[in-house]
């Protein structure tokens, strides 16, 4: 519980109304998508960079945690406050600044849906390239905390690509800008990109400048399927050299492909892999002539069948194959761990065989999926949470899972981030002196340690 | 662990089945007026999931979330797990009134209905100034949002029904009671059993109402059987009516809004488009519509229980109305006339009204 | 004066729907009286005429709800609406917060001020309505 008179401090400064202790708000602060859980003392609903500034101070004078949250989708237990202390959710600072057409430039504050983002811009035909799968929900504060990628990623790259600046409220309530409006930007160290994907450890961001960029008017969409799948690890490798730049190149495994058929009518092909191409333009020439490149790289590797979207109605149904994946998945067992290994483009091949060949060793299920085109795979483990068998089968295959990855020159997280579910493994992919490096920062930015603490193995030696 | 309560014997699995990916913010109304976690759908689910563990228990702590919530299913609709929310909701809800955590409002409620014929405790029903026929082939039920608070736009479905000489009568009807389950109680058996006599005592071969949720009460509670094994139909008068000519045009830019309890609830998304494309040509539909529609406010109880939330929804969805430039938001269903009407701001210059109220309009106008 | 732990100020002319009026200049200010405030709960929605609205005492001219309550408003005078409170179209808690000042609804502009006097006014002529009252409602409902 906390303190009755710190209590009265953060109803001073957000008002009575703003300021929460009641049961099922804890409770349901306690959560966010992923499988961990921690109660915290108390939440607050800020509504300026004025009030977070006030909080941070009292925070850092009385050293209590602060866990800053937007919609609580993360996968990997970031807005999870592992040490109690207060939620700071920032979803009511929700509007769109600044919205500047000519200068490539949206001003946003953190608690933005990326949907009402996307919105803005549809009319002014421009969009904002990363499209995380929770985009209805997340909130740019949290694309901007895990640097969020989306299908799109292989061609255009994830969020860190496109913040130009922030504005940023230190652990000791200080106030900093780093960045700026502009396209280009050398001046100073680059800290903007330090609190990209930073996890809300070294500062709360109440506002973030974006670059925006003009949206491509036709796609074309296509699907091959693959008997093995390491023709299709090879197919999307190849991609590479064809000289074309899918917009996505997503890939299905078989265990996800048959839980899609059991939980729709999409009817997919019951193959070992099945790849999902989309290639984006301004006229059918120009997508339909970057398609047939990549549709000869797939033709070159033992596909079962190349097929090209004949309407928007066909690419919509492929679309939704992809779409529902996480979905389906989700209903097959009573828990499910959804990783997202990375790995470079040309170990997909050796990634995907190892993920099934770990499945066969710990008999467990693993159903794969992913952004093939940057070589970021969801491997998504099912299990009985319920069973103390299978929990130790899931962590034993987690671990092999991670070793993997790192022996392919991969690393722990393309996108979800590192949170409390990857904290353990941080030594296996960063060697002493980086990480030693790492918890310097922390210290610099963060004395008393009171920002999003216990996430990422900073806090440890 | 056995289970403690009947909502985990019943519900157990299903609310496993929730992943916490938290995509039903996108759609849940209590959020998306509030912007508070521990009353949207994963919110809920989270609760409950903590009380089968034994972490938590059912208390009057829950009571803000448990009961706030409309029942619309927005949530279940968007669930990429399937989550059946309002079900659990409603078990959660006997369970908590079982153990003396009950919203006052909605005790208040079904000491009401002991006493009275209609949730609203009125006294004096309108009778719309029509004698009650012995026998008819139709009832027209028109549930108590109609008796009590939007009585124009019965007495506007009447005239309609008048016009186009359907043999119907009213009976005198008592509150169709199955508001009670959706907040933890039972139906009222002395209210149903007044209703299915009425009903039976006229002979009619069908029941017309304007309310959607009187007739999923009737359709669909096994207390109501025996009205139903008589082969009693029941129906929504937009059912009823969308293979009518009313023979009245408007070149108005109309819109519709889905009822709940007619849209995600009964599947009953066309005939009132049916009826309405008829009638305006120049007919747009709002951003979110059919199964998508954004919930009144109104359902689940949270209108009485929680009025303000309650508005601040509807707000939400007169926002729409505006951003489409609809000029008439028609709707079939009374509660959400009632709940509309009362967020509507003076400047939003649209009107807001049951399909029927506006054939009525256009009717008189063209007298 | 406070009642039974109603507050009734003196100087306001009462009609029995439980409306309280105020002479302001040539204008009539009206408002819902504690009694009623306590009864209804947390008022959402107040109905507000237009300007000019005609009123003949005694016939309703608008409607307060909360929750599930439904309160008809009658015209304690004949005459037109003045001025309606704006602020409670989106702030209806006004009148739970000071049904007597900012929580104020209508201003009328009566034919003949002299209407006032017909509605119940003073210490004594109130605190017995309101024992009446009381004893009404406490069956009641």
């Amino acid at each position: 519980m906390i303190d009755e008179r710190i209590k009265q401090d953060l109803i001073q400064i957000v008002g009575q109304q703003n300021y929460t202790d009641n049961l099922i708000d804890m409770v349901s602060y306690s959560y966010d998508a992923s499988e961990h859980r921690a109660r915290p003392s108390c939440a607050v609903w800020v509504e300026n960079t004025a009030q977070v500034s006030e909080v941070m101070k009292l925070a850092n004078r009385e050293k209590i945690p602060v866990t800053p949250r937007g919609a609580g989708t993360g996968l990997s237990g970031l807005s999870v406050p592992a040490h109690a202390g207060i939620v700071m959710d920032l979803t009511r600072m929700n509007r769109i600044l600044e919205l500047r057409i000519e200068d490539r430039l949206a001003v946003v504050q953190p608690g933005l849906i990326y949907a009402d983002l996307e919105k803005a811009l549809a009319p002014h035909g421009f969009f904002f390239p990363p499209d995380p799968s929770s985009g209805k929900v997340c909130t740019m504060g949290g694309t901007v905390g895990t640097n969020a990628g989306g299908v799109k990623g292989a061609k255009y790259g994830t969020t860190r690509d496109y913040v130009l600046g922030l504005e940023v409220v230190l652990a000791d309530g200080r106030v900093m800008r780093t960045g700026g409006k502009t396209i280009k930007n050398v001046s100073g160290y680059d800290l903007t990109r330090l609190m990209v994907a930073s996890e809300g450890t070294l500062g709360i961001v109440t506002e973030i400048a974006l670059k925006i960029n003009p949206k491509p008017t036709v796609t074309t969409t296509a699907m091959a399927t693959f008997n093995d799948l390491e023709d299709a690890g090879r197919a999307v490798a190849e991609v590479m050299r064809s000289g074309i730049l899918p917009s996505v190149l997503e890939i299905l495994g078989r265990e996800t492909i048959l839980a899609i058929n059991q939980n729709t009518d999409l009817n997919l092909p019951e193959v070992e892999a099945l790849l999902l191409a989309e290639t984006d333009g301004y006229t059918k020439e120009e997508t339909d002539f970057q398609m047939d490149k990549v549709a000869e790289v797939f033709r070159r590797n033992n596909p079962g069948m190349v097929k090209l979207a004949a309407s928007q109605g066909e690419a919509a149904d492929l679309w939704k194959a992809r779409k529902s994946a996480y979905a389906v998945l989700a209903r097959i067992k009573t828990h499910f761990v959804l990783e997202d290994v990375t790995v470079p483009i040309g170990k997909v091949p050796a990634l995907l065989k190892g993920i099934q060949a770990i499945a066969k060793k710990h008999d467990i299920q693993i159903a794969t999926f992913g952004h093939a085109g940057d070589g970021n795979l969801h491997p998504q483990i099912l299990y009985d949470g319920y069973d103390p068998e299978q929990v130790k089968k899931m962590e034993a295959a987690s671990d092999e899972l991670f070793k993997l990855a790192i022996s392919l020159e991969g690393t722990l997280t393309g996108e979800h981030g590192i949170g409390l579910s990857k904290a353990a493994y941080m030594t296996l992919e960063h060697d002493a002196v980086s990480l030693d490096m790492m918890r310097t920062i922390k210290r610099a930015f963060d004395p008393n340690n009171i920002l999003n603490p216990g996430k990422m193995a900073l806090d440890a030696a | 662990m056995e289970a403690k309560y009947d909502f985990e014997r019943k519900y157990r699995e299903q609310i496993l089945l929730c992943s916490r990916c938290g995509f039903c913010q996108a759609v849940c109304p209590v959020y998306g007026a509030t912007l508070r976690p521990g009353l949207n759908a994963r919110g809920k689910m989270l609760l409950l999931k903590e009380v089968m563990d034994g972490r938590i228990d059912l208390s009057d702590e829950l009571i803000e979330t448990l009961f706030q919530c409309t029942t619309c299913a927005s949530c279940t609709h968007n669930c990429p797990s399937g989550v059946p929310v309002p079900e659990i909701i409603k078990a959660a809800r006997k369970d908590m009134v079982a153990i003396g955590s009950c919203h006052p409002a909605f005790k208040g409620m079904n000491e009401v209905l002991k006493k009275h014929t209609n949730i609203y405790a009125e006294d004096e029903a309108e009778d719309f100034g029509r004698q009650k026929k012995p026998a008819a082939k139709y009832v027209f039920f028109a549930g108590c949002v109609g008796l009590y608070r939007e009585n124009d736009a019965t007495e506007a479905a009447l005239a309609v029904l008048d016009k186009l000489n359907v043999d119907y009568t009213l009976i005198e009807e008592v509150c169709c009671a199955g508001v009670l389950e959706d907040v933890g109680f039972a139906l009222n058996d002395a209210l149903v059993q007044t209703n299915i006599d009425r009903i039976l005592a006229t002979g009619a071969e069908a029941v017309i109402t304007g309310c959607p949720y009187c007739a999923r009460t009737l359709n669909n509670k096994m207390q109501y059987a025996p009205l139903r094994a008589k082969g009693v139909i029941i129906m929504h008068i937009a059912q009823f009516l969308k293979d009518y000519d009313l023979g009245v045009h408007t070149d108005k830019k109309v819109t519709y809004h889905d009822p709940c309890d007619l849209g995600r609830h009964c599947g009953i998304y066309e005939e009132p488009r049916q009826t309405i494309r008829k009638l305006a040509p120049n007919f747009v539909e709002l951003a979110h519509h059919h199964a998508d529609a954004l919930c009144c406010g109104a359902g689940g109880g949270v209108r009485g229980a929680y009025a303000k939330n309650s508005i601040d929804m509807a707000r939400r969805r007169l926002k729409e109305v505006e951003e489409i430039g609809a000029e008439v938001v028609l709707t079939e269903c009374n509660s959400c006339v009632h709940n509309l009407g009362n967020a509507k701001l003076r400047k939003q210059k649209f009107t807001i009204c049951t399909t029927t109220q506006f054939i009525h309009d256009l009717m008189e106008e063209t007298d | 004066m406070e009642f039974e732990s109603y507050n009734m100020p003196d100087e306001l002319y009462y009609e029995p729907n439980h409306y309280w009026v105020r002479p302001e200049g040539d204008l009539l200010v009206m408002g819902m009286d504690d009694f009623a405030r306590k009864l209804a709960g947390q008022i959402v929605f107040v109905q507000l005429p237009e300007e000019g609205k005609l009123l003949k005492q005694g016939k309703k001219f608008a409607s307060v709800e909360s929750g599930k309550w439904l309160g008809k408003v009658y015209a304690p005078v004949n005459g037109e609406i003045a001025a309606a409170n704006e602020e409670l179209e989106t702030n209806p808690g006004l009148i739970n917060q000071d049904c007597y000042g900012v929580g104020w609804m209508y201003k009328i502009k009566p034919d003949d001020m002299a209407e006032v006097q017909s509605l119940l006014h003073g210490t004594e002529a109130v605190q017995k309505w309101l024992v009446e009252e009381i004893a009404k409602f406490a069956k009641g409902a």
